[in-house]
């Protein structure tokens, strides 16, 4: 395979107008054609379009289901009476899928009235949460429905993380204090000292 | 021929041991006298929680020796730790600023590492690692790891030219980067930058007068089990935020990490174990029979864990 083949794969690839005669050659020659799918697939990875799984041999599989197809020699065909039937029955079945298609539509106009209306009551609760956050309030009917052990759970973690926050917080500020009181270091150099000289 | 070869081979060998086998004291001395004595422009960014938080530090000595140095955290509120020879003052938004007479300066920089780190030898070794670049520099890795599991290992990355910190990082026993101090940028002057001659003239907030200690036998617990080479710098009894009754409070340390234990009284009868950490930093806390133990320090869980089931109430805490 010479290097102006491959070139031209490149170009043709890359969109560019190659004489027929090339493209003949191309498609006669497995491994030209095998390059041309390589290239394929690496300028696809490339713009990150490459799917889950590679696979190289697509052409081969094609070919192969092809091949495996039960060959059909004449069109099926269908009692005619039949098709008539359903015909009619589609006719006859319409306009009242029609009425029924325009009922659905307004009953989901009318729910989803009611839908706002329901929202902007829930609004109020949540208000009330905010400026008191420890107050019950009337648990709202809905399949929203939080049960008690959870909301208390809720209030479990955020008591806990305040709990945590505080904490961290007077230890770094103990911290500031004692290097004053007396240096720490100091301290703990005294006591080897001390047991230095004491052995 | 051969024999040269290999010979000089082998001298080059030694030549390179040589050089990392300077030891870490060695280097650990050369960044104390660093920290102390050049006057350096510097940033660096606190990496934690997948978090990193940017400060600018500036330290020099001015002609009468005087120490100058401040410390800013650059997002967010403004939190400044200004420092002239012993008077260390913090703002922050919290509280009104402050002074406090110290020789130790709280942060993201251990300020033991100004000081004599010999103290640290019964319980840490320090070992030089090898070389590599940090912030564009050749750099020295030093570590500083405990001789028992139960506290965590000290990284630093020192300059090679003139011995100061380019990085730090707190690694678990395991090898788990728990929080680094990163330096983005490092200037080292032969005078006082502006802004510690600013410094040099301003007047810093009021000292305040520190709660004093309590007396030992106010203490109605003690801590059974420390890691070796812990001690007891404080006591105190005092209110923390949300917990409702006062704590018992004692800070023990042990030259180069910080850990606080907490004891009250509480209503809730038990609750099983629960920590998070902060970076390197864990707080815990429990309740067991009514009483609530907290410990909060740069130590492992399992340390914490067990600090916490050493305490002994030599009387029932008064609420």
């Amino acid at each position: 395979m010479t290097e102006s083949k491959l070139e031209n794969v490149s170009s043709l690839i890359d969109g560019y107008q190659v004489d027929d005669k090339v493209l003949e050659e191309m498609a006669n020659d497995s491994q030209l054609s095998d390059t041309w799918e390589r290239y394929h697939v690496v300028s696809s990875v490339l713009r990150n379009e490459a799917p889950d799984t590679l696979d190289f041999d697509l052409s081969e599989q094609i070919f192969s289901a092809i091949a495996d197809e039960p060959t059909i020699l004449a069109p099926q065909t269908k009692p005619t009476f039949i098709r008539t039937m359903s015909a009619k029955v589609v006719q006859f079945a319409k306009p009242i899928g029609q009425m029924a298609i325009a009922a659905s539509a307004a009953g989901l106009m009318v729910m989803g009235v009611q839908q706002t209306n329901v929202a902007d009551n829930e609004i109020l609760p949540a208000q009330v949460i905010q400026t008191n956050p420890l107050g019950g309030f009337a648990e709202p009917v809905s399949y929203n429905y939080q049960p008690n052990t959870q909301k208390a759970q809720q209030q479990a973690y955020m008591e806990q993380q305040r709990r945590f926050q505080a904490l961290l917080l007077d230890h770094q500020q103990q911290v500031k204090f004692s290097a004053s009181q007396k240096s720490a270091s100091e301290k703990v150099l005294n006591a080897v000292e001390d047991k230095d000289s004491s052995q | 021929m051969r024999l040269l070869l290999s010979s000089l081979l082998l001298s080059f060998c030694c030549s390179a041991v040589a050089a990392q086998n300077e030891p870490a004291s060695h280097w650990l001395e050369r960044l104390s006298s660093a920290l102390r004595t050049l006057n350096f422009t510097t940033s660096f960014v606190v990496v934690k929680n997948n978090q990193a938080e940017p400060y600018h530090w500036v330290h020099g000595v001015n002609d009468a020796g005087l120490e100058l140095e401040i410390f800013s955290l650059l997002n967010g509120p403004r939190r400044d730790i200004l420092r002239q020879g012993e008077i260390v003052s913090y703002i922050s938004p919290e509280q009104p600023p402050y002074s406090i007479k110290s020789q130790h300066l709280s942060s993201p920089i251990p300020s033991l590492l100004r000081h004599n780190l010999d103290i640290l030898l019964p319980n840490y070794n320090f070992i030089s690692v090898g070389r590599s670049r940090v912030l564009g520099r050749p750099a020295q890795l030093i570590r500083i790891e405990s001789k028992d599991e139960h506290r965590y290992g000290h990284w630093l990355w020192l300059d090679q030219t003139t011995g100061l910190l380019l990085k730090l990082a707190l690694v678990s026993k395991q090898g788990e980067l728990l929080e680094q101090v990163q330096f983005t940028h490092l200037d080292i002057t032969t005078t006082l930058s502006d802004s510690l001659k600013k410094l040099e003239t301003t007047e810093l907030p009021a000292q305040i007068d520190l709660p004093q200690g309590i007396d030992e036998k106010e203490i109605s617990w003690k801590v059974s089990w420390l890691p070796r080479g812990f001690k007891q710098i404080k006591a105190s009894k005092h209110r923390v935020p949300i917990i409702k009754n006062s704590v018992g409070f004692m800070l023990f340390n042990d030259g180069l990490v910080d850990v606080s234990v907490y004891v009250n009284s509480t209503q809730t009868k038990q609750r099983k174990v629960e920590h998070v950490n902060d970076g390197a930093t864990l707080v815990l806390n429990q309740v067991k029979n009514g009483v609530e133990i907290s410990v909060v320090g740069q130590i492992p869980f399992e340390t914490a864990q067990a600090i916490a089931n050493s305490v002994v109430l030599t009387a029932s805490p008064s609420s």
